[in-house]
Parts: structure tokens; sequence; C-alpha cells
């Protein structure tokens, strides 16, 4: 059986949302089940956003088992296979989903919550994310992607899809390059412009 | 296309459990729709809207509230048409008097209540728990488990209201509603009713002195039948499995369920999952409980399955455990973790490696994070007129608040509300106070949807009580909170078309409401004045009306059409006092402090600020500069 999971987080407008939807269209491109939960609290209002993606398939020839096929909205502890943070304190936030062969992916831009912004509180360092994060797992992979959609786009609009780049290069994803630039194609305007996003997150991860 | 008109029967596309719910409804040949927005249901009305050129025959409304909503749904049923009313938890309360009726008198076609349930309130001001409520209306509930399930209760729940002559209940919790997934289409009918007819019934809508009677015995023996019939339905199932220890579960809580067991590696135990929590079949539970020792109920909230199966099992002379509450809270939200967590003491069973080491290292990790919560969102007109609030009154104000996005002006830094519990608290509340507290102050917010949903008549009384406070109405022309659907003084749609919003003016004047102001929350200073003055005023009721589009919405719209003007904000350096007014006490996110060579500075980012100048107008050091170029073709190249 194929059972894959991965959560995405960060802040709402950051669209994890839309990052989680591809994932999902994807795998429907290729027949595999998907499901998992949305946490909007608050989109578009600086709330924390998490999108839970969750892939399911019976090896051919294999009968499904309701029991053992079941996958509710949510990750469990631990279970996460992969986890993208578009901002590195939801990744800290998060670590609880991690075991010790889930793939960490990282966007190193902090956005200031309002409790550091009015001096109560300390935001990490960024040495300190990483480090804590590698008590959960060895593959955790901080990548400058604000800056590289700047950069390169001069957008922040890019983020989303190199993030799907580095994904793909990095994680043993169950659905191929082609469903998720087939997704990307039919979903966002300007495709040219998404796709050198995709390789430019494929190049990133490589090195 | 919309996947969800695809008539395509056994194709599967991704969709919401909100998207089910609407698609459930099309393969049922709904014809009537309503709904007060409310968050995790909101999206079931932005599905029929969206839909309204692939089925032009459906009427899809966003109503006044949730009494309303549910009055229209009767009525279509009453026409022959089948019809949906879809709210949140809490919205029941309102629509309650009218689904206690409904109940009684049956249906004409198929009448379902769709309910989005909020355990752990993520947003809502409470987690009540609405299955409790069939008791009384005798309405019978369905508690979908899947995306998939989403749309097959629904469309089965009209089949069922017509059999039974009752309105039929779906249940859905956030965690389904806001679940994205696989969905197998089913079959779209051929023909969808248009018009229907009302047939006069006397004997059930007269609901009058005798005939309420016999009509509360009719929807009794409905529901009798109905209980007896339930096996046949083939909607409740058992998982067939070893051991004498079982487990009955419903909705999501049964995929938890299902996925907790494996994890305890107790994955064949037997299981008896209700489709139907409402109402139960005696026979159903005690045979699968007659040879086991002891039984779990996992279930949402307050053990509605579990009270009636004890109950049930009394009867049927069954005295084995049926635990439920005792182990798993009534308060909160239940999931995969906490289910496992607590079987796992309760079974002696381990959980797994991987979880416990996860549990540890994160406990040791996330205690001392800095919290996130929500804000405003940049530009938002609300910041300005909270902030414009907090800077006119003294802190011996009394804050009466209320629901919509302006109830994060609870949060830092802010910390303006003094309470907030359902619709229209904030006047509500405050007009007894004040026959009853001297020397103080009460400003009450409430926002243009709000109020019209059930605020008139608590601002009548304030009025006839002659009760001394300021109402400030946020009018920001959407119900933006929920995701922006129309409200009653939405004048121009995200398309451009001219809408017939409310005269508020006129409205407050008919009630009585001399003292009317408007003010344009990012004009700050002015906008302060006015509260001043408002509260200095001193007698009576006294409105201000905030007038500004919520910033999305405007930028939606606005981003349609090219401008003449661009306008910047900047922070000049030499002249910022670094008095943190603008950064901390308005926070607007686009406004951000780095370091310098020098040490640091404040700064706003322009790819983020929405050009609202409240920084601008506020900052007493006149260091925030307004900047104005006029575009001229050619710079679109630069
Ligand atoms: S309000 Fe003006 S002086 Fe104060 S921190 Fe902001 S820019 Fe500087
Ligand atoms: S930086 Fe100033 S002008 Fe820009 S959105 Fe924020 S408050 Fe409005």
């Amino acid at each position: 059986m194929i059972a894959y999971d991965i959560l995405i987080c960060g802040i709402g407008g950051q669209g994890a949302i839309s990052l989680g939807t591809v994932l999902k269209l994807a795998a429907i491109h290729e027949g595999l089940d998907v499901v998992g939960a949305e946490r909007r609290g608050g989109a578009q209002r600086e709330g924390i956003v998490t999108s839970n993606v969750r892939y399911r398939k019976p090896e051919s020839g294999e009968t499904p088992d309701e029991r053992r096929m079941a996958a509710s909205g949510l990750i469990p502890t631990g279970a996460a296979d992969m986890m993208i943070s578009m901002e590195p304190l939801e990744a800290l936030r998060h670590a609880r989903y991690l075991n010790e062969r889930s793939v960490v992916i990282i966007n190193n831009f902090p956005l200031t919550p309002v409790s550091v912004r009015m001096g109560e509180r300390e935001y990490p360092q960024l040495e300190t994310v990483h480090s804590r994060l590698r008590e959960f797992t060895p593959n955790v992979h901080l990548f400058p992607i604000d800056e590289l959609s700047r950069g390169h786009f001069n957008s922040l609009r890019q983020v989303n899809t190199i993030a799907l780049g580095i994904a793909s290069a990095l994680g043993g994803l169950p659905v191929s390059d082609e469903s998720i630039l087939a997704v990307v194609r039919e979903q966002f305007s300007d495709f040219e412009t998404n796709r050198r996003a995709f390789e430019l997150g494929k190049e990133t991860a490589r090195k | 296309m919309n996947p969800l008109a695809l008539n395509e029967p056994g194709r599967t596309i991704l969709a919401m459990g909100n998207d089910a719910i609407v698609r459930g409804g099309l393969e049922a040949a709904l014809g009537y729709f309503s709904t007060y927005p409310g968050t995790p249901a909101s999206e079931i009305g932005e599905g029929y809207r969206s839909l309204k050129h692939e089925f032009p025959h459906i009427h899809a409304e966003f109503s006044v509230n949730e009494h309303v909503a549910a009055h229209g749904a009767q009525g279509a049923s009453w026409a022959g048409i089948r019809s949906m009313v879809t709210m949140k938890h809490v919205g029941m309360n309102v629509a309650a008097e009218v689904l206690h009726f409904a109940g009684y008198t049956g249906v004409g076609a198929g009448f379902v209540v769709v309910i989005g349930s909020d355990p752990g309130a993520t947003s809502s001001t409470s987690e009540q728990d609405d299955r409790w409520y069939s008791l009384h209306t005798h309405l019978p509930i369905l508690e979908p488990s899947s995306i998939q399930e989403a749309k097959d209760h629904t469309s089965r729940a009209f089949e069922l209201s017509e059999i039974y002559n009752l309105p039929v209940i779906v249940n859905a919790p956030s965690k389904l509603c806001h679940n994205i997934g696989s969905l197998r289409l089913g079959n779209l009918p051929n023909v969808f009713p248009v018009k229907g007819r009302f047939e006069r019934n006397p004997e059930r809508y007269i609901n009058l002195f005798a005939g309420s009677v016999a009509n509360h015995r009719r929807a009794m023996e409905a529901v009798k039948r109905l209980q007896g019939e339930t096996p046949s339905l083939g909607l409740n199932r058992v998982l067939p499995g070893s051991g004498r220890t079982g487990f009955i579960s419903s909705g999501i809580n049964y995929l938890y369920l299902l996925e907790a067991l494996s994890l305890l590696g107790i994955a064949d135990a037997p299981i008896l999952k209700i489709a139907m929590s409402y109402p139960l079949n005696p026979d159903e539970i005690a045979s699968f409980t007659r040879h086991l020792d002891r039984v779990y109920v996992v279930e949402d909230l307050e053990g509605f399955i579990e009270f009636q199966a004890k109950r049930l099992l009394y009867d049927a002379g069954i005295r084995i455990p049926i635990i439920g509450k005792d182990v798993f809270p009534a308060h909160g939200e239940l999931d995969v973790d906490l289910i496992a967590g607590r079987l796992s003491e309760e079974l002696r069973t381990p959980l797994p490696k991987r979880m416990t080491r996860a549990i540890k290292l994160s406990n040791e990790l996330t205690g001392d994070l800095p919290p996130r919560q929500g804000a405003f969102c940049t530009g938002c007109p609300h910041r300005a007129t909270v902030y414009s609030i907090v800077k006119a009154s003294d802190r011996n104000t009394v804050f009466a608040g209320d629901i919509g996005c302006y109830t994060l002006s609870c949060l830092p830094p802010f910390r303006a509300f003094d309470w907030v519990t359902c619709m229209n608290c904030g006047v509500g509340i405050a007009q007894g106070m004040l026959q009853k507290i001297e020397g103080e102050n009460v400003i009450a917010y409430v926002g243009d949807s709000t109020f019209f949903h059930s605020g008139i008549p608590g601002l009548i009384n304030a009025v006839q009580q002659n009760a001394s406070l300021v109402l400030i109405i946020l009018d920001n022309k959407w119900v933006a909170m929920t995701g922006h659907q129309p409200s009653p003084t939405t004048d121009i749609a995200l398309d451009g078309t001219r809408m017939h919003p409310v005269d508020i003016k006129g409205l407050l004047k008919s009630i009585g409401v001399s003292y009317v102001r408007t003010i344009k929350p990012f004009n700050i200073k002015a906008s302060m004045a006015a509260i001043k003055e408002a509260i200095r005023v001193g007698n009576g009721v006294r409105v201000i009306i905030a007038e500004e589009e919520c910033a999305l919405q405007y930028g939606r719209r606005v981003a349609r059409t090219p401008v003449e003007y661009e306008v910047y904000y900047q922070i000049d350096e030499g002249r910022c006092q670094k008095c943190n007014e603008c950064y901390v006490e308005l926070g607007c996110p686009a406004i951000r402090k780095e370091e310098t060579t020098g040490g640091w500075r404040y700064y706003i980012e322009e790819a983020t600020c929405l050009r609202c100048g409240a920084c601008h107008d506020l900052c007493l050091n006149s260091a925030i500069l307004r900047t104005e170029i006029l575009r001229t073709a050619g710079m679109e190249s630069l």
C-alpha cells in the first residue's frame, strides 16, 4: 500500500492552502486517493494555516482494506513523511508531526508575530530552528524561497511553485513532476514562468 | 468548467467536504437553497452561488439570518421543491424556533438542514453540540465520516425526509467541511423542477391548539417508524472483529478511531459505525453489544450517542460498561492522537515509538515559541477604526464587543473588548447594564451584517429605554469574516453590478436615533475627533457609522480598473522618533523593523502596503511621507 503524508504550514496569505491543493490535484491526475483537512485560522489575517495532504493507494492486486487504508483529515503525531513550512517559526511549531525519516523543507523568511512586534517574545534564530528540528530528523533543509522568487521573478508569486520543485527533488513524493506540472498548467495563469520556478526549485534542492 | 457540475458519474474529482454537500444537493435535484454564512459551512453557499449558470433553476440566497433562511427553505419545501438550509452550529439557536415547528408540520418535498459544527471552537465563540436539539425537535441526524459520505448522505437525506415526512439534519464538523480530497461523482438528475405548487394542508400547516398536539404525536410516530426501519436503510454498519472490547463511533471520529486502533496494533476490534445518530435503533445497539465485555463510544463533544445507547441498553437488560465521555473529553476537538493516547492508557497498550518520541521532543520545544494570533489584514479599515476608538476613549470605557472581523479588537495590541458571546451581544447586554451602572462611558461595536442579522431589536430597545451609549457600526459592506458574502449594505458587487443596499441612516432615523455621524476610518484624526465628540455629548444612543469597504474586497474590485495615480508611503528615517505608534499601537503588518548599520529603523514594505494612509495620518511627527505619481502610458513597462 502507498501511504504518504505531507504537512504544509504557514501564515494566512502565504499560499499554504493552494500549495496543498496542487499536490492533491496531482493525485487525482494520477488516480491516487487523497484526503486532508485544512486549518485556515483566519486566512489572510496572520493566523496559522495548515494543509494536510494524505495519499493512499492499494498496491495492484491488493484488496483495499478499510481499516488499513483509513485516512482521516489530520496527520497523527510523528507521522508526516514530509513537511513544507512557508515560515521558519511555523516549522518549529509543527515539529510534533515529524519522525526520524521525515523530510523538512523550510522557507527561511521570518514573519514576525504580534507578540514579537510588541516586544513580549523573541523570534528564534534561524540556526536554532535548524538545530532543534534536527533533533527530530536529520533531513532538515532551509531555503531562501522568498528571496529566490523575488530575485528571479521580481515577485513573491512564484514561492509556491519553487517549493513544489524543491519537494519533488528531495522527497519520495508519490506524484510525478508531469502530474504536478499538468495541474500547474490548469490552475495558474502564466505557465511558462511557473514551469521555470519549478525547475529553479529542483536545481536549488540538488545543489 | 466547475467540476461540481460535471455529469460524469463515477469520475473522481477533488472536493472540499462543503463542496461534496453541494454536489449531494445537486444529485438530489435541489431547487431552493438558503443560508446565513458561518464558518465552517460558508462555502456551501459559495458553491451554489458559483453554480448559478449551470443550474439556473436553483434559487440560492444569503439570507439576513438563520431564522429567515430556515423559514425560506420550509416555504420552498411546502411548495413541493427540495430545499436545503445551511448554517453554523450556533445558527441553530437562531433557526431553532422554525425547526421546532418544522418537525411537527412535516415537509412538502425533501427538506435538509446542514449544520457545520465546530468542536474546538476554532472559528466560533462556542462549541455547542447541536445534536441534542433533536431530542425535542425530533429531526433525524446523519453524521458523514468522509468527503464521499458528505455527498452521499446529503442526497440520501432528501429521500429520508420525504419518506418519513420530517426535515433531516446533516451534521458536519469543521474538519469535514474543510477536508479536501477525492470525491466520486454520482448521477445528476435529467430533469430539475423549476416551479412548485403549494398544496394546502390545514391539518398539518395550521399548527394550532389541538392540531399542534396531533402534529406533535405525528412527529414522534414518524421518528418511531424511522427508528424501527433503521437496520433496513443500510446506513449504520458493523465492522466485525475479534476480542471482547468493542467500539461505537460516528462522523469523522470513526476514521480517527480506525487510525488510532491501527497505531495501537489492535486493528481488528469490532466496531459499530453509526451514520444516523438520531434516532438509534435498539436492536442494532443491543446485538452489537451483547457478546462484548465493554464498549467505548468515540464521538464529538457531549456524548449524544453514549447517552442514547445507555438508555436503550438499559431497556434491553444489557449491563456492560459503556465508556464515552469519562475517557474522551466532552469539550474541545478529538483527533487520532487524543484517542490513541486515551485508549493506550485504558487498554494498557503502548503507543508506537515514533509517536512517543515526537511527543517527548515537541513537549520540550513548543512551550516557549512566540504565539501567533489573528490580526487585521493589511489595509483593513477596522484596524484604523479600532485604533481611533482606543485613542479617543479612556481606559475606564466599557467596550461592548460583538461578532465579526472586528472581534479581533479583543486581541493585542488593542484589547478593546470587554465581552463577546453571541450575535448582537454588544448593544443587547450594554443597554441592560446601563440601567444599573453610572459614570462609565459605553462604546458598543457592531458590523453591518451582524447588525442586520438581529441587532435592530436591541437597538430599538436601547433607544426606548434611553440607554446612554455610543454605537459604532463598522460598515465594511461585506460579510467579510466568513469569506465575503454580500451583506445588506453591499452596494457594488465584485463584477461591478450595482446592488440595492439598505439605507442605514434612514433606518436609524426611523428607529429614533437622532445622533448619527459618519467617519472615514483612514482619516484617523477626524475619526478620533468624531468619537470624542460623541462620547462628550453623553446622552442617549449616539451612532457613528465607520464606512469603508473591506480592504480585500476593495482590492479585488479595483484591481480590475487601472488607476491614474500611484500612491506610495514611506517612513523618513530622519523624522521618525521611534515612538511606536504605527508599528506597535496600530500594528499594520506592512510596517516593519530592520537592523541597519547605525542601529535599526522602521520601514514600510512596499509590496505589502495597501496605501490606506492610516499610518500617514496618525504619525504625530509627520515622518510618514505620501508620494503621488501620475501614471502615464509607458509607465506600465517600467
Ligand atoms: S508613528 Fe511616526 S514617529 Fe512614530 S514610529 Fe511610526 S513613523 Fe516613527
Ligand atoms: S503601511 Fe500605512 S498606508 Fe500602508 S497599509 Fe499599512 S497603515 Fe496603510
